[in-house]
């Protein structure tokens, strides 16, 4: 056998908001997957995914073209790809699915690539990091549990499991079968546990953050109010922090939780964090290691109680 | 002379509002909904199992069941112009329980799609545009940004167009081919001067 550090390598790929936001969700990923046997390879020259919201509304096919371009980076380097984002979720993954399935659109985003000396070849597949944890192929709840040092004892953690990597369900294609259940999903939830701490269910658990498809920049009081509807719900079950796999929900609740003050009055004060960070805090890094001071809310409350 | 068929005056007056004119179906709208969302949008029996499940209906007069009905009779005017078109947070609820199979979502893409080029869109999804062109990214790095990533043992800036600039121009070559950059820019002055 090789040496444990790199029983599987993929290629990273960052997106936007978690290098250039939440740096701590980059870190974390790439120290905790590695203890875990999972190497993360920088996906050199990776950009936007892009934005599907924006990006998809304005023009199909440039969203397909600049998302087969960052495939493109990953074939040339042999590499899988693994994301941290549910947005770069839809973007990466579905987009590589389409053109596998449709000659028609491989041709079309061939005919813009060879402008770039690029060519799509369907040759690599793309996964969320939460789903090579979960999938015992590649990490599994027991390796995660196992690589527990600072477990988050007593402290109530609810997830938010956003749109873009489970749904549509009849689209997607995940090993775990588990995964494909949209209504009342709850592999999250166990890998919750296999940090120590106690996850936490509420009312509309699968409702959308309210960020996506452009909303958070058309109309963003709807946006926040679909937010608040969440925070309320949360609040109800007195959760210590909210835990989510997509760095654009988490900025919609992290600093939408001050905009919601602004707006609307209503102030909750609940920490959000990437699962990646959470994972992290329970494999002993500290709150400096992940950045967690950069987080809107701050995660001081949380960590008190697991620290 | 009173009237002897039909409905009474005032709610035929009232039902002449809401009634369907040929002239405002265009059947190639249908077709390119269709064509753009590789859905099959007129499979729609519009039990409304979509509105049901929108986080945004609930808050706003935006009814993804109007739009798919829409989408079948061709109402490409009544569809495009309508400002709900963009309240659409794209979470694919609708998509999960559609009992035909439809993914409304992609309808909805669809015609913004098709909105766009009547440059009818608003200026925040180009702004995103601008912004890729530009760095590459949606939401690009910033100084404090910098600062943290230095300090947790990360490079200033990540390892994405923001280190290796050279893969801009390929970036560009891309968005220049459907010639985004160009309409981006032209809309955002026409609205903002």
């Amino acid at each position: 056998m090789s040496e444990p550090g790199a029983k599987h390598k993929f290629a990273f790929y960052l997106g936007c908001i978690a290098p250039n936001r939440y740096p701590g969700v980059e870190s974390a990923s790439i120290k905790a997957m590695k203890k875990l046997g999972v190497e993360l390879v920088p996906l050199k020259g990776a950009s936007c995914c892009p934005a599907p919201g924006a990006f998809g509304s304005i023009d199909m096919n440039v969203f397909y073209a600049m998302a087969a371009r960052n495939l493109v980076l990953a074939e040339e380097m042999k590499m899988d790809i693994a994301l941290v984002c549910n947005g770069c979720y839809k973007s990466i993954w579905e987009v590589n699915h389409k053109l596998k399935h449709n000659k028609d659109l491989r041709d079309a985003v061939n005919e813009v690539l060879k402008e770039v000396d690029m060519e799509y070849k369907g040759t690599i597949n793309v996964y969320h990091t939460a789903e090579l944890l979960y999938n015992d192929k590649f990490i599994g709840v027991d390796k995660v549990r196992d690589s527990v040092t600072n477990p988050l004892t007593g402290a109530r953690i609810a997830v938010h499991y956003g749109c873009h990597l489970v749904k549509p369900h009849k689209d997607r294609e995940f090993e775990k079968e588990v995964m494909l259940n949209t209504e009342h999903p709850m592999w999250m939830e166990e890998l919750v546990s296999a940090l120590g701490a106690t996850p936490v269910e509420y009312r509309n658990k699968m409702q959308c953050c309210g960020a996506g498809g452009g909303v958070r920049g058309y109309d963003i009081v709807h946006a926040l109010d679909i937010t608040n509807e969440k925070l309320i719900n949360l609040q109800e079950e007195k959760v210590d922090a909210l835990t989510d796999i997509c760095p654009f929900c988490q900025l919609q609740f992290d600093r939408g939780q001050i905009e919601i003050q602004e707006k609307f009055g209503a102030t909750y004060n609940l920490p959000v964090l990437h699962f990646a960070e959470l994972l992290g805090l329970a494999q002993g890094m500290s709150p400096q290691d992940l950045g967690l001071d950069l987080h809107g809310i701050s995660c001081e409350s949380f960590l008190r109680k697991v620290l | 002379m009173e009237r002897t068929k039909g409905y009474p005056a005032a709610l035929d007056k009232k039902l002449q509002d809401t009634k369907l004119y040929v002239d405002d179906s265009n059947p190639e709208f249908s077709k390119s909904v269709k064509a753009i969302s590789r859905t099959n949008s007129h499979m729609c029996y519009q039990c409304g199992t979509c509105t049901g499940s929108c986080p945004s209906a609930p808050r706003s007069s935006y009814r993804i069941r109007k739009f798919m009905r829409r989408a079948v009779l061709g109402l490409e005017n009544e569809a495009l112009t309508d400002p709900d078109l963009w309240l659409c947070t794209t979470c694919y609820s609708c998509s999960d329980r559609c009992p035909r199979d439809i993914l409304p979502t992609d309808v909805i893409m669809a015609m913004r799609n098709l909105a766009f080029k009547r440059d009818i869109v608003p200026v925040n999804f180009l702004k995103t545009v601008t912004a890729i062109y530009a760095s590459g990214h949606g939401v690009p790095n910033n100084d404090v940004n910098r600062a943290a990533r230095e300090k947790i043992g990360l490079s200033r800036d990540p390892p994405t167009t923001h280190t290796y600039a050279e893969y801009m121009p390929g970036i560009r070559k891309i968005l220049d081919h459907y010639k985004l950059k160009a309409n981006a820019d032209r809309i955002i002055k026409e609205r903002e001067g």
